[in-house]
């Protein structure tokens, strides 16, 4: 399902919580807003699910205005940040979820087993929801969204609550595990590399506001500006009325097209790699080398490609690339 | 002593006996605190729940309000459903002064700001994205209240037994506006006081009893359930 977002504008009080130009969400694609937290994307999920009333401005599902109600929610599947459960076992919880979207008693069984299967929770099947650990609550959570098989599947945050072996497998996996629904996705993620691994789209929120979207590679190659390019990972030099940015692991040592001096202050060794820790022109910024470099000669001359190198006025706007 | 010992031997064998007196009291005293008290829970988990989930001005006055009504003494109550219900009163064509429905009237007036507070508080506990998730499933109003009281049982089950305990074992109210009528509106707390202003200690004592295990068999059976459900 195709979506597109025109003028909204959601306010909580006085506070303006969204304000949002224009945005298009491909149908069948994979977009993950990014923001710091307070950006505006949990409030943007809730107005895609029909969840705000009172905002202003145009939400189309296939070019139809999807008025906030009933008839949008149910177009939309959403796995909250927090999952929450009614008491029952997570059978029940699954069954409930389809139940109230009116799904024949034989297609529920169907669809119960088949997320069960897709998500490794066909054990935990007949366990109390409300007592699952957090890792095991979440792909309960994301496996109850997707089997709703609604046309527009919202994750904020599916990925919180795992511990890190799992979350390290998770995003290995999860990509190909959602791909197999026919679902327009949208998550949610403050972690630029979850966004990175899961998406093929990025929409960067800051302050309710987009700051930038498109594919990953337009929006991580070319940042609109200073303040996404730190967003995405990005090490910004103060230079003369401009800023230089850095892609993230983009610095290597020795020269190249584009060259640095690292005032380096500290070397931690990391098996047969060196992470070099320091400052370029007062800004933190490291540079990971196979030798350890020597000390107390100096800075250290790093460079990047110039591809990989962007610079912005100080009024923001990206300069060159 | 010898009274109190000589009373509850006497109370006993009238128990044992099944006196008619006291199981005509004590059956009119079940159905007329059951009544009110099935009311106050029909209107009382509902608006317990509105109250609970409900963002409106004024909202916290009322809660006030009914935190105020949780302790209200029943004979106030007694006394402003009697100013209605009185003969010369705004409802005294309706000639329910000094029945049971009265009775019912006033004992559902004392249960169910109890009903109310008890269920906001059990419903204001729960998951606070419980609302958003039956909302986003497409659950309607009725769904949506008939999942949270169940998922709010043991505080609904808590609120229940609180209405019928104090609709039970109040007198002021049941004497005001039902008059204590013998055979129409005597009931356990107010044969109680009757009898033991007539110096019958036994029928007292007897009455008592009967007073005490019926609502320690309903609350035991509540809390049955309850903790069955808990576990």
């Amino acid at each position: 399902m195709d979506i597109r977002i025109q003028g909204l504008r959601f306010r909580r009080g006085h506070r303006l919580d969204l304000n949002i130009e224009e945005l298009w969400l491909p149908s069948g694609s994979t977009t993950a807003i990014v923001g710091p937290n307070g950006a505006g994307k949990s409030t943007l999920l809730r107005c895609l699910a029909g969840l705000e009333r009172s905002l202003t401005g145009t939400i189309a599902f296939d070019g139809v205005r999807a008025r906030p109600g009933a008839e949008t929610r149910r177009r939309v599947a959403y796995a909250f940040q927090q999952p929450v459960f009614v008491s029952g076992s997570v059978e029940a919880n699954l069954d409930l979820a389809l139940r109230l979207r009116k799904v024949p008693a034989a297609e529920r069984s169907a669809r119960i087993e088949e997320v069960a299967q897709l998500f490794g929770i066909a054990g935990l099947l007949d366990r109390r929801a409300t007592r699952l650990s957090g890792g095991e609550a979440q792909r309960v959570n994301i496996a109850r969204a997707l089997a709703l098989r609604a046309p527009l599947t919202l994750l904020d945050e599916p990925l919180a609550g795992f511990d890190s072996p799992t979350r390290r497998a998770l995003l290995h996996d999860l990509p190909a595990m959602l791909r197999s629904f026919e679902t327009t996705l949208v998550l949610v993620t403050h972690d630029r590399d979850e966004a990175l691994r899961m998406a093929e789209r990025l929409v960067v929120l800051e302050g309710g506001v987009v700051r930038a979207a498109g594919s990953r590679a337009e929006v991580y190659g070319r940042p609109p500006d200073a303040a996404t390019a730190a967003f995405l990972g990005y090490t910004l030099i103060p230079g003369d009325g401009e800023v230089v940015a850095i892609a993230p692991r983009a610095l290597h040592g020795g020269p190249g097209e584009v060259e640095f001096a690292l005032e380096m202050d500290d070397i931690l060794e990391l098996g047969p790699r060196f992470e070099v820790w320091g400052t370029i022109n007062g800004a933190r910024a490291s540079v990971t080398l196979t030798e350890r470099p020597r000390e107390g000669v100096g800075a250290l001359v790093v460079s990047a490609r110039s591809v990989d190198v962007r610079r912005y006025r100080l009024g923001q706007e990206a300069v060159s690339g | 002593m010898d009274a109190l010992w000589d009373g509850l031997k006497e109370a006993l064998r009238l128990i044992g006996t099944g006196d008619a007196g006291l199981r005509e009291v004590a059956w009119r005293t079940i159905v007329v605190s059951g009544s009110a008290t099935l009311l106050a829970l029909l209107a009382g988990v509902p608006a317990g729940y509105a109250l609970a989930r409900a963002r409106f001005p004024g909202r916290t006055i009322l809660i006030g309000l009914v935190n105020t009504g949780m302790g209200m003494p029943p004979v106030v109550i007694g006394l402003v459903v009697w100013l209605f219900l009185v003969r010369s009163g705004p409802f005294g064509d309706l000639n329910l002064i000094y029945t049971k429905r009265a009775m019912v009237i006033a004992q559902f007036l004392i249960a169910t700001p109890l009903v109310v507070g008890f269920t906001a508080a059990a419903v204001q506990a729960l998951p606070p994205q419980l609302p958003d998730l039956l909302q986003h499933l497409g659950a309607g109003r009725l769904a949506s209240l008939w999942i949270t009281a169940k998922e709010a049982h043991l505080g609904i089950l808590a609120a229940v037994m609180a209405g019928f305990g104090a609709a039970i074992s109040e007198i002021g109210a049941s004497m005001t506006v039902g008059g204590n009528l013998q055979g129409e509106t005597r009931v356990l707390t107010t044969a109680i006081v009757t009898e033991s202003s007539r110096g019958q200690n036994a029928e007292a004592i007897a009455l008592g009893l009967v007073l005490l295990v019926m609502a320690f068999g309903v609350n035991l059976l509540l809390t049955v359930v309850q903790q069955r459900r808990a576990a």
